[in-house]
């Protein structure tokens, strides 16, 4: 059965799942129609266009019951680790036990969104003095008050130094709790000075080298933790053996962005690869299938391209998005209103670069870590999101501001100057809650500005051309 | 008969003046009265303290003190001292419901919740005077935007299947969400009573994890209809109105005088 | 001699005077309504303020600010691309109970004495630097000793200024005004905050405890004098990063138990606790100091424009005392 590519409700959905379904579709056992997991609670998902591929339901299954694979691995027996603020580092290392399952509490800062306020996780956080002025992660405070969404993890794990306050705080509040923390240091990244040895980095950063030096040794204080955790020693290859397979969802998640941020017509919506790309920061729990269901999305979106098939017309916007959006729909509205996704940078660029594979195993974690886009300057990261604008060919810049987050106010300033200098292209700033429905008129008027403002572009560059 | 002294509690809060009369022994009203605020504050509030003595028979000479409380106080001159309206809707609301042991108070322009010990003493207390969007006021501007009269906004609520989710900490970023509601079609219904949720749980999180009962409603916003109902949901808890919850500050004031009058610590 | 300004307490004075350059902690004056922002919104009026100063500032041969906060981090950026002084982001490691965490403050100090020395300054010999702590914590001795001589206004001045003004005999004759003894708890305060202090006094309040960033909190310790002559930076390091309890610590637990021990020494019956609207780290520690301190609590935020905020905030003062007389 061969489909258009197309976005479709989740009432359209189910009825192509009947469809899918009777054709024998192959399922995995998380499998299932997408509108079962609005019976638990995820009301948005009504009102979410999702791309109409057996790949992308996939994807949303695997995402959507993270949390009973959270339980399946306690009830097994398996430790779990909650590795916060930590993007792609501590994960990769917890991935290297037999008998571990790393997750990320912080993502319950969809929570509110997808069960558009149900839960009732923010009100518990507003309770506990964590109200609206913090960034929507604080949804996760009363996660883990009613422990009705994630097991309470075996150990905690958090970077702190050159995060973010918001959590910074947070993090210290739940400890306050009672919810014993492992606290690691990131510091923040410098440029080497004159006569300092120099690391390199992934995403073509440096360091210097006392930096690197510092971090391992943090990350080996981390890795003591986790060995005590485990009851298992954690050599050099096994660690090396982890980082191998965290690059190869890395390398696959590489493949899918690149061909979705530039093939014609735009072969994947905003909303499933932002979703692809959460994955490889912390696997949904389960390393091994989200390479599987990775590697089916890739496939259906290289079949895609090759014939020339996409989600979108072919003259849509191309937007570069930063930061990730709290309310799911608004990646939808970027596509009604005439926009493309045409490169991300959602906070966690070094968890989707690969790890050096060329150096020990805990020197190479220490510099994806230090690569960190939340621990180094706003400038650097503004060059970043410049020169990926330029390789994924961008005509504009989205940043969505992160309600509450606390660099969201000055570092929103310094990319906008970065990128207006150095690109001259448009740069928007939208702040959106986590259930943007009521501010829906405002952003699509935004964004449809920002999408005509880049035809207007184009239109006067061919003039310019064929003026010569 | 020898009469009795008075005296009298005037509360100047940021909408309405309110007087309390009371029996300066007994602590009984023995009169009252309320009238619009405006910008003539202290003339405005003698002039309602002599309407409601003349009223009650009285004169000034049968008035033993007078506390002035709320936003307004210090712009009241006839008042021998003033005391702010956190103790006094705290003395007030003991006089009325002794066992009382929360007090919510929502006027036009702040909200606080008090805690009180047995003897109606506030034990804490906290307040918000910055965000108007956990006070009356977002019910007035939600009222003007959808074309109502503030006393249609209970019924209103009422009807409503699915609450509106409000999100802004900012009245006026919220009207503009009022505005992109209406546009998307939502029901007025649903707005009002995403309006009331959102200002009850604003008051919730104020609240903290502990709230001790019983808990009494207090202020202009009180008699909303819909709003008790929205606190209870947030708080989890029973919340009764106090009896003419627009008085209690007032009352509170007036108790005050009188134990000034007496020489009772105040 | 060169000025050098800071505001982090985490910046030890001494290290900066030991150079030859002269040490200015800036307490801000006022929010600045500050062209090089774009948006105020979300921006700490502290901050606003510290990078409206920095801006300013035409005197200054340099500025030094931490990365305690994150917004003190990004107002570096801002700094660095709009300022028009050299500006030195220094390492302060959030966590601190750990040996790398300390033997990375002391290479961040010798890293700031890197930045000293390309701006004109010298770097000490251990004599020198010993020789100047010395004289720092004479200095903070006796302000310490003048404490219960001095309001809390005159006492944060003197903490500001690193220096009593006045001899400590004429001290004794200064009038205290008796009052509600509280305790003052937040992130730093600008200089016009410190009109809270004369607000809690006419009130009936007498702030005995000032547990702000700018008041006893973020003051040095005293200094071990053998330490000290054995290996100056390290005891230098050893009395700043590992003495000064502050929120953004992880875990910051020192921080209560210094609040505890310094709340029941000085027998304060209430807390004013002030914080900066945006500041995060300050916020959030309203809960727990009210779930951990068995003291009334008293919230105070401020958007930093103090015209506008004195009635609300004599009101709820004046509420808070009620309460506590």
């Amino acid at each position: 059965m061969i489909d258009a590519p197309e976005r479709i409700t989740l009432e359209e959905w189910d009825l192509r799942y009947e469809k899918l379904y009777r054709a024998g579709l192959p399922q995995p056992a998380y499998g299932g129609p997408l509108s079962r997991h609005v019976s638990d609670g995820d009301h948005r998902l009504l009102k979410l266009r999702y791309d109409n591929s057996p790949a992308a339901l996939r994807l949303w299954n695997f995402l959507l019951t993270e949390e009973d694979r959270l339980h399946r691995a306690r009830a097994a027996g398996k430790k779990i680790v909650g590795t916060m603020k930590d993007l792609g580092t501590v994960p990769v290392m917890a991935y290297s036990f037999d008998n571990m399952v790393a997750f990320y509490p912080d993502g319950a800062w969809w929570i509110p969104c997808v069960m558009e306020y149900s839960a009732g996780l923010l009100e518990i956080a507003d309770s506990l003095g964590i109200d609206e002025s913090f960034c929507p992660v604080r949804a996760m405070l009363g996660a883990f008050v009613t422990e009705a969404h994630f097991p309470i993890p075996n150990m905690l794990i958090c970077s702190v130094g050159a995060t973010c306050d918001d959590f910074s705080a947070i993090a210290q509040r739940l400890n306050g709790l009672g919810h014993s923390i492992f606290w690691w240091e990131i510091p923040h990244r410098r440029c080497p000075e004159q006569a300092e040895a120099t690391a390199e980095l992934p995403g073509g950063l440096s360091a210097p080298r006392c930096q690197v030096e510092f971090v391992k040794s943090e990350l080996a204080r981390v890795k003591v933790a986790l060995e005590q955790l485990a009851g298992a020693e954690l050599d050099e290859e096994r660690l090396s053996a982890g980082i191998r397979q965290a690059n190869l969802v890395r390398q696959s998640l590489a493949e899918l962005r690149y061909l979705a941020f530039t093939a014609e017509p735009c072969p994947i919506p905003a909303l499933e690869m932002l979703v692809a790309e959460m994955l490889a920061i912390h696997y949904c729990s389960d390393r091994g299938e989200t390479m599987v269901v990775l590697e089916e999305l890739l496939d259906e979106v290289k079949v895609r391209v090759r014939a020339g098939r996409g989600v979108l017309d072919a003259d849509a916007a191309k937007i570069f998005w930063v930061n990730p959006v709290a309310d799911l729909q608004v990646m939808n509205l970027l596509e009604d209103c005439g926009g493309r996704l045409c490169g991300t940078e959602y906070l966690f660029t070094h968890a989707l670069d690969p790890i050096p594979e060329n150096v020990p195993p805990l020197e190479a974690l220490a510099r994806a870590a230090l690569a960190d886009p939340m621990a180094g300057s706003s400038i650097d990261r503004a060059e970043r999101i410049c020169s990926d604008v330029c390789r994924f060919g961008a005509e504009a810049v989205l940043i969505s501001r992160i309600p509450g987050a606390s660099h969201c106010a000055l570092e929103g300033q310094v990319i906008s100057e970065v990128v207006a200098d150095t690109l001259g292209i448009p740069v928007l700033e939208i702040e959106v809650p986590p259930v943007a429905d009521s501010m829906s008129p405002t952003v699509r008027t935004r964004l449809e500005a920002l999408a005509e403002t880049v035809r207007a572009r184009r239109r006067s560059r061919q003039n310019r051309w064929r003026n010569g | 008969m020898e009469k009795r002294m008075i005296c009298a509690g005037i509360d100047a809060g940021s909408r309405a003046i309110k007087v309390v009369l009371i029996d300066a022994e007994s602590h009984e009203i023995v009169g009252e009265g309320l009238a619009d605020q405006g910008v003539e504050q202290d003339k405005l509030a003698s002039q309602l303290f002599k309407a409601v003595l003349k009223r009650n028979g009285a004169n000034g000479s049968d008035v033993g003190a007078i506390v002035a409380t709320g936003y307004g106080r210090s712009a009241v001159s006839i008042a021998d001292t003033t005391v702010t309206e956190i103790t006094c809707h705290a003395v007030g609301v003991h006089r009325l419901v002794p066992k009382a042991r929360t007090v919510i108070d929502i006027g036009g322009q702040d909200s606080k919740l008090l805690r009180l010990d047995a003897s109606g003493r506030v034990r804490d207390f906290v307040m918000n005077d910055r965000c108007a969007a956990g006070t009356g006021r977002f019910l007035e501007v939600t009222a003007k935007r959808l074309g109502v009269e503030l006393d249609a906004l209970g019924p209103l609520a009422a009807g409503s299947q699915h609450p509106a989710a409000i999100s802004s900490m900012c009245v006026v970023f919220a009207e503009t969400e009022i505005t992109g509601l209406l546009a998307s079609g939502t029901a007025r219904e649903d707005i009002v009573a995403g309006v009331e949720a959102a200002i009850a749980a604003r008051i919730a999180g104020m609240a903290g994890r502990s709230v001790e009962p019983p808990v009494i409603f207090t202020g202009g916003v009180a008699m909303v209809s819909g709003m008790t109902a929205a606190l209870q949901a947030a708080l989890k808890q029973t919340v009764d109105v106090a009896p003419a919850p627009q008085m209690t500050g007032a009352l509170g004031a007036a108790i005050l005088a009188s134990r000034q009058l007496s020489g009772a610590p105040m | 001699m060169k000025t050098i300004i800071y505001t982090c307490p985490y910046i030890p004075a001494e290290w900066i005077a030991a150079h030859g350059l002269h040490a200015s902690r800036i307490v801000p004056d006022h929010v600045d309504a500050d062209l090089s922002l774009a948006r105020a919104e979300g921006v700490c009026p502290y901050v606003r303020s510290f990078i409206g100063q920095v801006m300013a500032d035409k005197e200054a041969g340099g500025a030094v600010l931490t990365t305690v906060c994150d917004q003190m981090r990004r107002a570096f950026d801002i700094i660095v691309r709009n300022g028009a002084i050299p500006a030195f982001l220094m390492n302060v490691p959030n966590t601190w109970q750990t040996p790398a965490a300390q033997a990375l403050y002391i290479d961040e100090l010798k890293r700031l004495g890197r930045f000293l020395v390309q701006l004109g300054g010298t770097s000490p010999s251990d004599e020198a630097l010993a020789e100047v702590m010395l004289e720092y914590d004479d200095a903070r001795t006796s302000i310490r000793s003048a404490r219960e001589y001095l309001s809390a206004r005159r006492f944060a001045d003197a903490i500001a200024q690193n220096r009593v003004c006045n001899k400590l005999h004429t001290l004794h004759a200064e009038p205290l005004v008796e009052g509600v003894p509280l305790a003052l708890a937040g992130g730093p305060l600008m200089r016009s905050d410190y009109e809270l202090f004369d607000m809690v006094e006419q009130l009936g309040g007498r702030i005995v405890l000032d547990a702000t960033e700018t008041g006893d909190r973020g003051m040095c310790p005293e200094f071990d004098r053998a330490r000290l002559r054995k290996d100056p930076l390290r005891e230098l390091a050893r009395a700043y990063f590992g003495s000064i309890p502050d929120a953004s610590r992880r875990p910051n637990s020192d921080l209560y138990e210094w609040l505890e021990r310094e709340l029941i020494g000085r027998a304060v019956r209430g807390i004013i606790f002030r914080r900066y609207l945006w500041c995060d780290l300050w916020h959030a520690e309203l809960g727990r100091l009210k779930d951990r301190i068995e003291l009334p609590v008293l919230d105070i935020d401020s958007a930093g424009e103090n015209h506008l905020e004195r009635p609300r905030i004599s009101n709820r003062i004046r509420a808070f005392l009620e309460m506590l007389q």
